[in-house]
């Protein structure tokens, strides 16, 4: 039997050197997306073009029902809720303002950690047992600054746009029980939602997805690179990475949360 | 790599000095793209100052020969050294390109 | 005639885990032969490579490639030696997003400043070398193995490196095509006068190709000559290796007594 202390320990340790090698991995991929233009060796624009199409445009649709069900859903919660109090009109507001500060950011990234972030994994992982990662090695070419940085720009600037195409397709879900089956007037709808959503709502949510996508595409390319064992491991270090990622969602987000509540945003 | 070009009653001559290599090749293409486009129609390549070609080179040349023929015009290889001789040989150029042993039986041909 | 050492290694000494898989190696390659390295599976062979092309970092010990010391070299200057070389993967490692030209042309397109014109002529003639032109345009999944070996050595010389490094060339591919790939290498190797080196342990090919050669066993270089010395070699290890032997300095069974004390625990 080990000493629990010590079986403790060892988990913090090994837990403690993953985050500290993500985070050189993290520092390295902003040192070549900084230096890549002046060392005339930036990543190739066609493959971050591609890596955007590949993780916005073709998510559109996925994004879009999840929030758009979600905002059906908060709506027809709170209305039960809210029609005790005879005050079913504030639907609109809470609708909108949980889906701009919680539900739009959070839900797609968990949407995104599970389609892109384990595809970024499996197509690095995939590499790396094929030796096609060494071969870029020895071809001169950093694997940072070939694969992960189009990869983690295509997630930084795509994850923020569907954040406020969810937002949207959310309030939509809402607007659509508010209207029809709640009977509320779609111009009375529109203005208490634009009362009640401050531009500092969207805003946060638009924060938290800019984070979400650096941990997405940080951890998917971490599992990527240090995947080992052949097609198997691809497989196991896929898993790893969309349930490392879920849970650093969650745990960001509620740090973050807790930063703009205590500091009032 | 050093270029310098000479018209001989006509002919251009392009003198290549030192390696053409990856590095040097887009500089000789540059100097082409020039006589191209003055349309010249009697190009000679002197190799004899020229120690080393790599593919990049023998490339820049089969593009510079590709360019050259569209226009009706025509170039000729001389003075290359056996070592490079065989480099022609072996990506099998050598019937591509004319190459013939010095200058003056080069300008003699054009007549 | 004079020999230039293009590869010097020094009492080179690589630990993994608390086991010495490289134990002491000296090892001389010089220009424009071809260099056999073999010996068993496990005996460190690939490791030795990998050091050579400055995957890993000997312990202790040296490596000398063109004259400059890999331990010593930093990334930039360590990337301007890996132009000068090219290594042939076992897998060939293409890379599978792109197609076969691309894979040939994308050393060129990264590491120097030729129109596009001029590299596609180059692919063409790296391709020609290899017989496979025409094929510019398959994805590597539409490729035979022995197919996509012969890529991966027209990807290996783009950029007309000094030295080439093949890592179990002819592994996995029928005889016929085992011969066309060493004759690719001492055509290769005679015609351009490249140095190639050649880790295997096919022994038809090691004789086939093979100025020098040197056998490698237990992190150790237990023999090294010409193709002749080595054939006449009365050193066990290697006649046994040479022959394939299941019995002789190398054994693969342990002795009865311990099986059947295994047997009833």
């Amino acid at each position: 039997m080990k000493n629990p202390v010590a079986v403790i320990g060892s988990i913090v340790l090994g837990a403690g050197t993953t985050a500290v090698q993500i985070l050189s991995l993290f520092i390295q991929t902003v040192y070549w997306t900084i230096t890549g233009p002046f060392k005339r060796k930036f990543a190739k624009s066609e493959s971050i073009f591609d890596q955007m199409v590949f993780t916005g445009v073709k998510s559109i649709v996925i994004v879009f029902f999840v929030a758009f069900f979600t905002g059906i859903v908060i709506a027809m919660q709170s209305a039960y809720q809210l029609s005790r109090l005879g005050a079913t009109v504030y639907v609109a507001a809470l609708v909108a303002v949980s889906v701009a500060r919680e539900l739009g950011p959070v839900l797609t990234a968990l949407v995104i950690a599970g389609r892109i972030g384990a595809a970024i994994t499996a197509e690095i992982g995939t590499m790396v047992v094929t030796e096609q990662v060494e071969a870029l090695n020895t071809l001169a070419l950093n694997p940072i600054r070939f694969l992960v940085v189009p990869r983690f720009l295509a997630l930084l600037v795509m994850l923020p746009c569907l954040t406020v195409f969810s937002d949207i397709a959310g309030i939509f879900g809402g607007y659509l029980v508010g209207v029809f089956n709640l009977h509320i007037n779609p111009s009375l709808y529109w203005s208490t939602t634009y009362r009640f959503l401050e531009a500092k709502d969207v805003l946060t949510g638009v924060y938290k997805s800019v984070v979400f996508g650096i941990i997405i595409s940080m951890v998917g390319c971490y599992q990527g690179l240090n995947t080992k064992g052949g097609a198997e491991g691809v497989g196991k270090y896929t898993t790893v990475s969309v349930v490392a990622s879920f849970i650093l969602v969650i745990v960001a987000d509620c740090i973050m949360t807790a930063i703009f509540y205590f500091s009032k945003m | 790599m050093h270029i310098k070009t000479e018209d001989k009653n006509g002919i251009i001559i392009c003198y290549l000095e030192g390696e053409l290599n990856l590095n040097t090749a887009p500089q000789l293409k540059k100097a082409f793209e020039k006589l191209i486009s003055e349309k010249q129609k009697k190009i000679v390549i002197n190799f004899t100052d020229l120690s080393y070609i790599d593919s990049s080179g023998l490339a820049t040349l089969v593009e510079i020969f590709k360019k050259l023929r569209a226009y009706g015009g025509v170039m000729k290889l001389v003075n290359l050294s056996t070592k490079i001789k065989s480099l022609f040989e072996i990506t099998k150029l050598e019937k591509l390109f004319e190459i013939i042993d010095n200058e003056e039986k080069a300008i003699a041909s054009f007549a | 005639m004079e020999k230039t050492p293009v590869i010097e290694i020094k009492d080179l000494v690589k630990i993994f885990d608390g086991r010495r898989v490289l134990n002491g190696v000296n090892l001389t390659v010089y220009k424009g032969e071809t260099f056999v390295l073999m010996g068993g599976s496990g005996c460190g062979k690939s490791t030795l490579l990998r050091h050579m092309i400055g995957s890993y970092k000997p312990d202790t010990g040296s490596v000398w490639l063109m004259g400059k010391n890999l331990t010593t070299l930093n990334e930039d200057q360590m990337d301007e030696v890996k132009k000068k070389f090219g290594m042939l993967f076992q897998s060939a490692a293409l890379f599978d997003s792109m197609t076969v030209g691309e894979n040939v042309a994308l050393p060129l397109r990264e590491h120097t400043k030729l129109d596009d014109s001029v590299i596609n002529i180059v692919v063409k003639m790296k391709l020609e070398l290899v017989g496979l032109r025409g094929f510019e345009n398959l994805m590597p999944s539409q490729l035979s193995g022995g197919m996509k070996k012969r890529v991966g050595l027209a990807r290996a010389i783009a950029m007309d490196p000094e030295i080439v490094f093949y890592d179990e060339p002819t592994a996995g591919l029928d005889p016929i095509v085992s011969g066309v790939i060493d004759k690719l290498i001492s055509d290769l190797t005679k015609k351009l006068s490249i140095t190639s080196v050649v880790v295997t342990h096919d022994m038809n090919s090691v004789f086939r190709i093979a100025d020098r050669i040197a056998m490698l066993h237990q992190g150790k270089i237990v023999a090294e000559g010409t193709k002749q010395e080595i054939e006449k070699s009365n050193n066990g290890l290697v006649r046994q290796f040479v022959k394939g032997d299941a019995d002789g300095p190398v054994t693969f069974f342990k002795d009865k007594g311990d099986y059947l004390k295994d047997l009833i625990g």
